[in-house]
């Protein structure tokens, strides 16, 4: 098969994972606040070792260039949440009235699946067995994201499987930079450390700016950081044992 | 000088190095909850940033003993705080939850810098050549563990003389642990993996659990998101132009 349908398949099976975000919500229609900051733990560590992975095949002279990816990469998500003034918003609201808000929920979740997009792009581009590793990391990672959508979308009177076709929506993103980000790092091959560090870099920032502190805002700091480890841990080995 | 001599000056260049970690502070005048959110938010990205290499360098050694390594790490820190939160331990004139995260951080470092101890005195069985090279790279990368350790000591009211002291503290078991590690370095190499992703998941835990809670709590979001990604970054890119 060719590479890019590769890079199309896995990103959109990723971007899909969302919609079995809902099963927790046919056990607890309301999810307890504490699971949603679990929940966010685990993809927050899931998502550093993901940014850390990204990193390793960076040597020498391309550090530079890896860096500075990674800074525009920051500066693109932090610019895009200040300039949509989304970047005060608490993600695990189930009880907030304003319509605006299901909408700034999805405008965030639009863009951390920009950043999962050329994260698997790049990742692929590096090497495709890589690539499928992040993407099936990153589409674990949306399950408890969806979760989050659907409940918020739930919370505001949406069908659920309305909510859950909108929870995948908001990841649709991530199929379209994985492609395009992919094609550009073949076509220019001096790009992958850029995008490498682009792609750790806006990880790297969006686990720190909502995950983390939505995670703390949600259940005790030692239960989120052994989630956090735990997924970093189980993240880090696999990678090492599937690469050999 | 003898062979062990040579080690052992190795060992004390890289923890002298660690004392220069202060120098950042010297410029720094009032530490206001603004301040200590940013050194919580920079140290924190530093030791998570750090963690990447330990990790990774731990791997090429043995993935399964680095990883056994982290649990005891993260285990170790769990077990050190539960002790020192019925305890009433105090860090020079401080008490309380202040203190616990003082000791704390001097703690981690300092078990962490045995793992690295082991790395310089095992690169000495490999030719001066690669010693040397280790050592500078030790060196180097111990000046942000300074700063990581200044900037969790120097909010609570630590003088910038005794926070070069901890943190020049922090890394002796480097030159400590070298000689030994030189001399039985057919004993030690097999525990490296494990001493290092001890380091590791005892930092990574240490930041979760104490530094980025605080610094959320203290300061902005966005800002804190800022400095955590941005030191983190550094580290990791500094690490891989090593």
């Amino acid at each position: 098969m060719d590479l890019v349908l590769i890079v199309l398949a896995a990103a959109t099976a990723s971007a899909l994972a969302a919609a079995l975000g809902v099963l927790p919500l046919l056990v607890r229609p309301t999810p307890p606040t504490a699971w949603l900051a679990w929940a966010n733990a685990l993809a927050a560590g899931m998502m550093i070792a993901a940014a850390f992975a990204l990193a390793e095949p960076v040597q020498g002279a391309a550090s530079g260039a890896f860096a500075l990816g990674a800074l525009v990469g920051i500066l693109f998500i932090h610019g895009s949440r200040a300039f949509s003034q989304t970047e005060g918003l608490a993600l695990n609201r189930l009880d907030q009235a304003t319509p605006e808000y299901g909408y700034e929920v999805l405008l965030v979740g639009s863009l951390h699946s920009a950043a999962e997009g050329v994260a698997i792009g790049a990742a692929m581009a590096s090497d495709a067995a890589f690539g499928v590793f992040v993407a099936a990391a990153l589409a674990l990672h949306n399950v408890p994201e969806g979760t989050l959508h659907t409940a918020v979308f739930r919370s505001r009177g949406v069908s659920l499987p309305r909510a859950a076709a909108l929870a995948v929506v908001a990841n649709l993103g991530q199929v379209v930079l994985a492609v395009t980000s992919f094609a550009v790092v073949v076509a220019a091959p001096a790009a992958l450390p850029w995008a490498l560090g682009f792609a750790a870099g806006a990880l790297i920032y969006l686990v720190m700016v909502d995950l983390l502190p939505e995670s703390y805002a949600g259940a005790g700091s030692t239960s989120i950081a052994l989630a956090v480890i735990l997924a970093m841990w189980a993240f880090s080995l696999l990678h090492r044992v599937l690469r050999g | 000088m003898s062979q062990a001599g040579y080690v052992f000056a190795y060992g004390m260049v890289t923890a002298v190095a660690t004392a220069l970690g202060v120098l950042p502070f010297a410029f720094v005048r009032q530490i206001s909850p603004r301040v200590i959110a940013a050194s919580n938010a920079i140290a924190s990205g530093l030791m998570l940033g750090a963690c990447f290499g330990l990790v990774a360098e731990g791997a090429e050694l043995g993935t399964w003993q680095t990883g056994v390594g982290g649990l005891l790490g993260v285990l170790f820190i769990l077990i050190t705080q539960r002790l020192l939160a019925h305890s009433d331990a105090g860090f020079g004139d401080v008490r309380g939850a202040g203190a616990r995260k003082m000791i704390l951080i001097v703690v981690v470092m300092t078990v962490h810098s045995i793992a690295e101890g082991v790395a310089i005195g095992a690169s000495f069985a490999g030719g001066v050549t690669l010693a040397t090279l280790i050592t500078v790279a030790i060196a180097v990368h111990n000046v942000p563990e300074g700063l990581a350790i200044t900037a969790v000591l120097r909010p609570q009211g630590t003088s910038l003389a005794s926070c070069a002291w901890w943190s020049f503290f922090s890394s002796l078991p480097q030159p400590l642990v070298a000689v030994p590690a030189f001399f039985f370095v057919d004993a030690f190499t097999p525990a490296l993996p494990y001493a290092l992703g001890f380091a590791a998941g005892a930092m990574v835990f240490m930041v979760l659990v104490e530094l980025l809670p605080e610094a959320y709590e203290e300061g902005q979001r966005a800002t804190v998101g800022l400095l955590v990604s941005l030191s983190l970054i550094a580290m990791v890119a500094f690490q891989r132009m090593l």
